[in-house]
């Protein structure tokens, strides 16, 4: 068997098992473990599929900042006591999951795609690497959406800023 | 090589798995780290699909999205510290007035 197989399916059990206990672990703390998991699994995945920026990217990005946010918060708001899930969704989501599962398979296994029109062939990232494929493309064709970005990055800030902060009118108040 | 089919399978899984998360789940927090499950099966796809198609077009809209999730990340996370601090729980059965 080739090494990319074993490791995908190494990384695939890897994450999907780390995704369940997200998804049923009654401990926030722990679901946020297993997010850190499934993350680091998924960006082995990028790394299988030749994809190397995106996978470093993932790891800098999902599993260190963005996890961070929720370990900050999740910290701060006390130990939520009450059943973790909710009995009467968890029976009604179990059979509406496994047929949307069943078609998202069947449409990826047996669906009609396109074939291969992209320039960049393995021979081609042989020669470039795919770092800068992607920066290429990122400052070239897409570099308005790339501007865009950073404004929505900069009013999420604007806007994490407002509203995690606490009420200066009732303080102006309080303190009048 | 691993058929690139594989993983868009396993990007369904992930992402029915998400959605099973925001469905069942009542916390809050919960909720919002299932929406990071499908927002990363998304970018599973993407690169797939890159692969398939020897193209790195999915990838720079991988980036984006990486993008776009930590600034929800922030918003929402802003958000529920904002609601946590008004109703002091975060139990989306007990979060159900639209007044403040």
């Amino acid at each position: 068997m080739e090494l990319s197989v074993v490791a995908f399916w190494i990384l695939s059990t890897i994450a999907v098992v780390s995704a369940i206990g997200v998804v049923f672990f009654k401990n926030i703390v722990y679901s946020v473990l297993s997010l850190i998991s499934a993350l680091i699994a998924i960006s082995g995945l990028f790394f299988n599929l030749g994809a190397e920026l995106v996978g470093a990217l993932q790891i800098l990005i999902y599993a260190v900042a963005i996890v961070v946010f929720y370990v900050l918060v999740i910290s701060t708001v006390p130990q939520y006591k009450g059943e973790a899930v909710d009995p009467k969704y968890a029976l009604l989501s179990a059979p509406f999951g496994f047929i949307l599962f069943l078609e998202l398979a069947y449409v990826s296994v047996y669906g009609l795609w396109a074939s291969n029109t992209g320039i960049f062939s393995p021979d081609i990232f042989q020669q470039i690497s795919n770092a800068k494929a992607v920066a290429t493309l990122l400052f070239t064709k897409y570099l308005f959406p790339f501007e865009v970005a950073s404004l929505i990055l900069l009013v999420a800030m604007i806007g994490a800023i407002l509203l995690g902060k606490k009420d200066i009118v009732e303080d102006e108040e309080g303190g009048a | 090589m691993v058929p690139y089919e594989y993983y868009v399978a396993l990007s369904g899984l992930l992402m029915v798995l998400g959605l099973i998360g925001v469905i069942v789940r009542k916390n809050v927090i919960a909720m919002l780290i299932s929406t990071e499950l499908m927002l990363n099966a998304v970018n599973i796809a993407f690169v797939a699909f890159d692969f398939k198609l020897h193209d790195v077009v999915g990838q720079v809209f991988v980036f984006f999205i990486l993008t776009i999730a930590a600034a929800e990340a922030a918003v929402g996370l802003g958000l529920i510290m904002a609601i946590y601090r008004m109703k002091k729980d975060v139990d989306v059965e007990k979060l159900t007035e639209l007044k403040g």
